[in-house]
């Protein structure tokens, strides 16, 4: 393929996914500043990479070098905000020291989380663990599927599955308890 | 929670997961009846079920970070870098190759230049069409006259001439880096830090002495888009102000000696080495700036 066409892929693959790229790396990184940096790092990986583009969903695509950019970012810029993450046994462990319960007996309000404010929820957001925190981004604000963050992460859909329905309980049980 | 036979788990956990699924639009026809037959009939999880679509919809309302115009262009440069890289090998006159890449993204008065040094390139990009459509030729004949109407540098707020825009556009970039969250995007008093770092943004560095010892510290670099291209800047502090040197690579090799193009209480100033084009930014009083200005261009030398 020719420059000028590697360039218009370009274009054409990337650009359009600007805004959930920065939205995935503010997540990742904690602000929008950082954010932007990622991202231009994971656009210029992107750029070499392009000729791999195989086709598909360019979001995914491009979300996927983000999401690895942002933690090599990550471990080089900002060490200390860096958790290591093991195994699954790991991330138990992590939810039950996040003080999350499985379906109590009614549950958090559901109109209390519908009325939580931004700054809440975004608190609620950053303070959820890391695995649990892309896996919510990456279904709720980037609106990949199922199976493209499992691809993504690199995890079994199962994996996806229920670190999704972990991360939205820990938010729910953050948000719905009363003030 | 016991004698269903309709394929759903029965263990709260996986049929909390199997609502999830639901909510993200991740079943099908069948197993979508299935759950909701389930949730219909039990209050304990059409709780759980209005729960995730609650939350679902409020994080799905969260304000998304805006994708700035000169962002887009910093990523859009990306995409050009190599032919780029390959221009310079060949004719050691960069960065010719980028309009084509950026019209439209920066609108602004910058670009009039561009139109005006570059008409028969611009005029037949299809980019240039997909993003408005002004006529360039037309543009740039227009600017042509313009430019030789406005004798030389004026007032260069008034966006009377190709100068003029190209200043007031490296004029409102300092404007607004004094007002961003940082000034700079790449910060170090190192100028083998800095000169990589603009190297591979853009692949330009200008010269970039640490002219502490006289009282102006280099303190990093950023990429300003100007004319509708990626040029790059150095940021200078000396005492409480900032300095902006945008350096713009140049073709032909003209030198210039320092022009006064200060305005709107900001100084500035602007000259060639023949490399690059300069332009210096400032706060300070237009004394001090020329007094920088005289030791960069010693340093740079």
């Amino acid at each position: 393929m020719s420059e000028s066409a590697l360039a218009e892929r370009f274009n054409q693959v990337v650009l359009p996914h600007l805004g959930d790229a920065l939205a995935l790396a503010r997540w990742l990184t904690g602000n929008a500043t950082d954010a932007e940096d990622v991202v231009q790092d994971a656009c210029i990986k992107a750029h070499a990479g392009i000729s791999g583009y195989a086709g598909g969903n360019a979001r995914a695509w491009l979300l996927t070098i983000v999401r690895n950019t942002s933690y090599t970012w990550m471990a080089r810029n900002r060490p200390r905000a860096m958790m290591a993450v093991g195994d699954l046994g790991d991330l138990d462990d992590m939810a039950a020291a996040h003080g999350t319960s499985l379906r109590d007996e009614d549950g958090p309000e559901t109109s209390l989380i519908a009325r939580a404010d931004t700054a809440a929820l975004e608190a609620a957001i950053s303070a959820l663990p890391q695995p649990f925190r892309e896996t919510l981004v990456l279904r709720d604000i980037n609106g990949l599927s199922y199976r493209e963050i499992a691809a993504t992460l690199d995890v079994p859909m199962g994996t996806v599955m229920s670190r999704l329905a972990r991360a939205r309980n820990l938010l729910a049980s953050e948000l719905g308890r009363a003030p | 929670m016991t004698g269903h036979d309709d394929g759903l788990p029965n263990d709260p956990e996986g049929m909390g997961l199997m609502i999830h699924a639901l909510v993200d639009g991740e079943l099908d026809a069948a197993a979508a009846l299935a759950v909701e037959r389930r949730i219909a009939a039990d209050p304990q999880l059409a709780a759980e079920h209005a729960r995730i679509v609650a939350l679902r919809g409020a994080v799905g309302r969260l304000p998304r970070p805006d994708v700035s115009d000169a962002f887009r262009a910093r990523i859009a440069a990306i995409g050009m870098a190599d032919t780029e890289r390959q221009d310079q090998a060949e004719a050691a006159q960069p960065r010719r190759g980028m309009p084509s890449t950026l019209p439209g993204l920066i609108a602004g008065a910058g670009q009039r230049r561009q139109a005006g040094t570059r008409p028969s390139q611009t005029g037949t990009l299809p980019r240039a069409r997909r993003f408005g459509s002004f006529d360039w030729r037309a543009m740039a004949a227009s600017i042509m006259i313009s430019a030789v109407l406005a004798s030389g540098a004026t007032q260069w707020v008034m966006f009377s001439g190709a100068e003029d825009g190209f200043a007031a556009a490296v004029a409102s970039g300092h404007r607004r880096s004094l007002l961003a969250a940082s000034p700079i995007d790449i910060g170090s008093s190192d100028r083998h830090t800095v000169k990589p770092w603009l190297d591979a943004r853009i692949g330009v560095s200008p010269p970039a002495p640490d002219l502490a010892q006289d009282g102006f510290a280099l303190i990093g670099g950023r990429v300003e888009v100007i004319a509708g291209r990626p040029v790059p800047a150095l940021v200078y502090r000396h005492r409480e102000h900032l300095i902006t040197l945008v350096a713009e690579p140049q073709q032909g090799g003209k030198t210039a000696q320092p022009d006064d193009l200060s305005s709107s209480g900001f100084s500035m100033v602007h000259w060639s080495d023949g490399a690059f084009s300069y332009w210096a930014i400032s706060d300070m009083e237009r004394p001090e700036l020329d007094d920088f200005v005289a030791r960069f261009r010693k340093a740079a030398v």
